[in-house]
C-alpha cells in the first residue's frame, strides 16, 4: 500500500525532472502517468499488492461526493437564511458509532462539521457514541440511516 | 470592464457589508461565546478579505499575511473556550 | 475567460460570505448560528482564494493557496466543536423551536461529570 504510493511519487518526480516543467498540470499527469504504468506492471502479482490501485478511485469518488453534499446543504442553508420565515426544526441526536480509534472519530466528527446543519457537540467518554446537533430533523431514524450508509461506511471503507 | 474595476464596485461592498453584520452581532451577542464566534468569523472573513485585495492590487505578498492569519485564527476560539470551561468548573 | 471565470468565483465566494453574516445576524439562538456560519464562511473563503490562484497561476501562489484553504478545513471544525461542547456545558439555553435534546441530563449536574479535574484544579488552589 504505502510502497506503491511512494513508487508512485517517484515516478512522478521521475516524471517533472525529465520534463522540466514544475507546474501543476505536468504534476497531476506525472502522477497519473505513473499511476498506470504501476497498475500495468502489478497485473500478475497477489491480490493484496493491487489494494492501492482499486483504493484510489473509491477516495477520488468519496471526496466528490462530499463536496456534492457540501454544496447542497449549503444551498438549503442558504435559501432558509435568505427567505423571510425559518423552517429549521433542530435537535441534538445520539449516534452510535462505529469508528473505534480515535482518528477515525476525529475524521468522521470533522467531516460531520464541515456539512452545514449538522455539528458534534459532545462524545461519550467510551467513545461508543455522539451527539450531533442537526437543523433539518423530521425522522431520527431516517437521519440515523442516512448518515450510517453515506458517511460512516464509506469513511470506515476507506480508512481500514 | 477589467476585473479589478469590477471587484472594487461589486465584490467588495458585499464583503464589507457582511463584516458590518457580524460586527453588529459581536456588539450585541447576549452571552460570551456569541461573541468568541463572532470574533472567529471576523478573522476568517478578513482572510477571504486580504486574498481580494491581492487580487486587486495585483501582489501576491499579501498572501502571506492571509496564510499566518489562517493558521492562528483557531487559537483565540481554543483559548476562549478553554477560558471559559475553567472558569465554569471553578466558582 | 479567465477574467470571466474569476468574476464568477469571487462573486459566489462573496454571496457565501454575505449569508453566512445574514444567518449569524437572525438565527434564533447559539447552536443554529454556530452551525451556519462556519462553514459558509470557510466555503466563501475557498472561492475567493480560488480566484487569486487563477488569476496570478503561479506555482508558488497555487501551493499558497491550498495550504490556506486546508489550514481553514482542519481548523475550524475543531474550533467549532470546542466553543459548542463549552457552551452546552456553560449552560446556554437550545432555541424554543428545538424538537429533541437527548443530551439532556448529561450536564445538568456539571460537577459529577468532570470529577477527576474539578478535584484536582480545587487541590492547586488549595
Amino acid at each position: 500500500m504505502l510502497k506503491y504510493f511512494l513508487l508512485n511519487l517517484l515516478l512522478t518526480f521521475v516524471w517533472v525532472a525529465l520534463t522540466g516543467q514544475l507546474n501543476y498540470t505536468n504534476f497531476a499527469f506525472g502522477l497519473i502517468l505513473g499511476f498506470f504504468i504501476l497498475w500495468m506492471l502489478t497485473r500478475n502479482s497477489k491480490p493484496q499488492d493491487k489494494e492501492y490501485f482499486y483504493r484510489v478511485p473509491k477516495i477520488l469518488v468519496f471526496i466528490l461526493n462530499f463536496l456534492y453534499d457540501m454544496l447542497e446543504a449549503n444551498l438549503r442553508v442558504a435559501i432558509d437564511v435568505v427567505t423571510p420565515n425559518l423552517h429549521a426544526t433542530p435537535g441534538i441526536i445520539k449516534y452510535d458509532i462505529d469508528a473505534k480509534t480515535d482518528f477515525e472519530i476525529t475524521m468522521l466528527t470533522n467531516i460531520i462539521a464541515l456539512t452545514p446543519g449538522t455539528m458534534v457537540i459532545d462524545i461519550a467518554d467510551d467513545k461508543s457514541h455522539i451527539f450531533i446537533h442537526t437543523m433539518y430533523l423530521k425522522d431520527k431514524e431516517k437521519f440515523i440511516n442516512r448518515m450510517k450508509e453515506r458517511t460512516e461506511k464509506k469513511l470506515l471503507e476507506l480508512l481500514r | 470592464m477589467t476585473v479589478e474595476s469590477y471587484l472594487i464596485t461589486f465584490v467588495m461592498p458585499i464583503i464589507c457589508l457582511s463584516l458590518i453584520f457580524i460586527f453588529l452581532r459581536f456588539l450585541k451577542g447576549p452571552a460570551v461565546v456569541d461573541r468568541v464566534v463572532a470574533l472567529d468569523l471576523l478573522i476568517t472573513v478578513g482572510v477571504g478579505f486580504i486574498g481580494l485585495f491581492s487580487l486587486i492590487a495585483n501582489n501576491a505578498i499579501f498572501l502571506d499575511v492571509a496564510m499566518i492569519l489562517a493558521l492562528i485564527a483557531f487559537l483565540s476560539t481554543v483559548a476562549f473556550s478553554f477560558y471559559l470551561d475553567k472558569r465554569d468548573k471553578d466558582d | 475567460m479567465t477574467d470571466t471565470f474569476i468574476m464568477v468565483l469571487s462573486t459566489i465566494g462573496a454571496v457565501f460570505i454575505l449569508i453566512a453574516s445574514i444567518g449569524i445576524l437572525r438565527m434564533p439562538d447559539f447552536y443554529t448560528r454556530l452551525s451556519i456560519t462556519i462553514k459558509a464562511g470557510t466555503l466563501g473563503i475557498g472561492c475567493i482564494l480560488g480566484a487569486a490562484a487563477i488569476h496570478f497561476s503561479e506555482f508558488s501562489i497555487t501551493t499558497k493557496v491550498f495550504a490556506i484553504i486546508f489550514f481553514l478545513f482542519i481548523t475550524s471544525p475543531v474550533a467549532a466543536f470546542l466553543i459548542a461542547r463549552t457552551s452546552y456545558v456553560t449552560g446556554i439555553k437550545l432555541w424554543s423551536g428545538t424538537v429533541m435534546d437527548e443530551l439532556k441530563g448529561r450536564y445538568s449536574t456539571p460537577k459529577v461529570s468532570s470529577k477527576e479535574s474539578t478535584t484536582s484544579s480545587n487541590k492547586n488552589i488549595e
